[in-house]
């Protein structure tokens, strides 16, 4: 039996029959990083002394016989964007670079109560904005599948860990893409739930009506487990909601009544022909098995990357005007005080100093996109077309139960590949980044591989209709399986 | 569209941010490549469309305020301050802010 090769569920029951402790699970994953993290750069920090203790107290209570939480004593990474108490979270970057969280964000909060064990936080693109984890201040994450190739991002360290059998599975927040992507990558699960599902308070925000916290898995079972889990309304974030969820385990979907929808505006140019292929034999094979195909519109697709790149950084903008320098981080006050005479110093060089290249790009772009005379030709106009684009979604899903998309329009690029050109780079969240500005979920599920690199597929489902998504996701999954 | 490089000052000085002479004209091609193609939503007609903040139509959820919810310990409070790089006692001190 390979540890490193277990699922949540696995590991849970192995646990609970005594055959494996966790200390075993939590020791297996920290060998396999200390053999394997030197080329791939997962993480960034690790917390093997307090996750072996945590693993500790679990087998304890399993050997008084206790009954045990589906997570318990089951590593998880954490991406380092999500504050858990008293360690270190830097998103990324070197304005963070030794700040230590004075708090839990909400689903640490609710991990700790399951009694999961954290094993260490995961590198990203700073301040998860990026496509490939090159933006990382600390060095990028390798494609364990092809060390030559990025694993997508920007929670790129995340995928990455599970894929590599360093974690169980990961949390991942989601923007644009961010889940999703490298989840395709790599060749993992990536799911992002509804906007508002799950709490938001302790994840350090990038574009606040854009993100959104979730799972990274090995199958679509342990994505709804973890999702279980960390969802819920939370009073310290006014934007989640409080919902009855249906329940996902003991009310399978009959695959003749699953409505399929398939926009057209996703199988054009720039699609790599090969994963046009595999997305598409999927689909042939959900209609074999009696699924209801349409081909359906979402005709302001054409517009989302366009409408994504004014709202989120003129939402990064304002969030990320809170690193000043002096209530934490990096400040000129202690590293270039004699360059300081005034206060605007203050700000001017820890935020010069501190930002990396792309939190600087997209600063200053919404800057410019706020500022006075051109707030109403680019934020306001920019915030219709999301109506609009949000309607498009509106209406397809008044016929079909949910939207089959690739996740990406090519497999993982290589290093350096889209570095120069950020527009280039951009690019790559074409498919993902409609489902954060309509607020909608969407999972990315794993189907054949193409010449030998991991291909995403999307599935995209109602606003709060997570729970059959991931129901539909696992039919997905079932099939593919007996494809290859 | 292009940014001349005393644009990218003043967008920088706006956002507080210090550029360096050869990255103010590596972000005016960059910004101007990047608004470039975010004109195309002028191709888009919004006539009676009205601006959406958030796709799951919540709007200003408000709650009650209490402290306890907030910073409710000492320690976490403490944590906090002490992760200023110029605390006197209870305050983040900042340099003078008159001429």
């Amino acid at each position: 039996m390979n540890l490193n090769e277990l699922t949540i569920k696995e590991a849970h029951n192995l646990l609970e029959k005594k055959e494996i402790t966790s200390v075993e699970l939590v020791k297996a994953h920290f060998n396999e990083i200390k053999k394997r993290d030197k080329d791939i750069h997962a993480f960034l920090s690790l917390n093997e002394e307090e996750a072996l203790e945590a693993a500790k107290k679990v087998d304890e209570r399993i050997s008084r016989g206790e009954p045990i939480e589906i997570l318990a004593g089951i590593p998880a990474a954490i991406k380092d964007i999500i504050l858990i108490r008293g360690t270190k979270v830097t998103a990324a970057s070197k304005i963070l670079e030794n700040y230590i969280a004075p708090y839990d964000a909400t689903v640490i909060k609710k991990l700790k109560e399951e009694e999961a064990i954290f094993i260490g936080k995961t590198n990203m693109d700073e301040f998860a904005m990026g496509s490939s984890t090159e933006n990382s201040a600390f060095g990028p994450t390798k494609n364990p599948v092809d060390l030559e190739r990025v694993p997508g991002g920007s929670s790129g360290g995340s995928a990455a860990a599970v894929k590599a059998g360093f974690s169980v599975y990961a949390l991942g927040s989601d923007t644009g893409g961010s889940i999703r992507q490298p989840a395709g990558f790599c060749g993992v699960v990536g799911f992002k739930p509804t906007y508002g599902a799950v709490s938001r308070h302790g994840l350090i925000a990038m574009a606040s009506s854009l993100d959104q916290i979730g799972p990274i898995t090995k199958n679509v079972d342990d994505a709804a487990a973890v999702f279980e889990i960390i969802r819920g309304v939370d009073e310290l974030d006014s934007t989640s909601v409080d919902l009855d969820w249906q329940d996902y385990w003991n009310s399978p979907l009959d695959i003749e009544e699953i409505k399929i929808g398939i926009p057209r505006e996703y199988f054009i140019h720039g699609l790599n022909p090969e994963i046009e292929k595999n997305i598409k034999s999927i689909i042939s094979k959900l209609e074999k098995e009696g699924a209801k195909i349409e081909e359906i519109s979402l005709p302001y697709s054409e517009w989302a990357l366009a409408t994504y790149y004014i709202i989120m950084p003129a939402e990064v903008s304002a969030n990320l005007a809170r690193f000043d320098g002096i209530k934490y981080g990096y400040s000129a006050i202690s590293h270039q005080p004699s360059a300081i005479s005034r206060l605007m110093d203050v700000y001017l060089k820890s935020r010069g100093k501190g930002f990396g290249a792309e939190a600087r790009r997209r600063i200053m772009l919404g800057t410019y996109i706020l500022s006075a005379g051109y707030y109403d030709a680019y934020y306001i106009r920019a915030q219709k077309v999301r109506r609009l684009i949000k309607q498009d979604f509106d209406r397809v899903f008044k016929e079909v139960d949910v939207i089959i998309t690739p996740t990406s329009p090519t497999t993982a690029f290589k290093f350096g590949e889209k570095t120069q050109d950020p527009l280039s780079m951009y690019l790559a969240d074409i498919y993902t980044v409609s489902v954060n500005l309509a607020g909608v979920p969407g999972i990315s599920v794993p189907v054949k591989e193409v010449a030998g690199l991991p291909v995403g597929l999307q599935l995209i489902g109602k606003n709060f209709d997570d729970v059959k998504l991931l129901k539909i996701a696992k039919i997905v999954e079932q099939l593919t399986k007996e494809i290859t | 569209m292009a940014l001349t490089k005393k644009e990218v000052e003043k967008i920088a000085e706006l956002a507080r941010l210090e550029l360096g002479e050869e990255e103010k004209e590596k972000f005016a091609e960059d910004l101007s490549s990047v608004l470039g193609y975010v004109q195309k939503l002028s191709e888009v007609n919004i006539e009676k469309v009205e601006p959406i903040t958030g796709g799951t139509g919540l709007e200003s959820v408000m709650r009650k305020d209490d402290e306890t919810k907030c910073i409710s310990d000492s320690q976490m409070r403490e944590q906090i301050l002490s992760a200023s790089p110029n605390r006197e006692d209870d305050y983040f001190k900042v340099p003078s802010i008159l001429e």
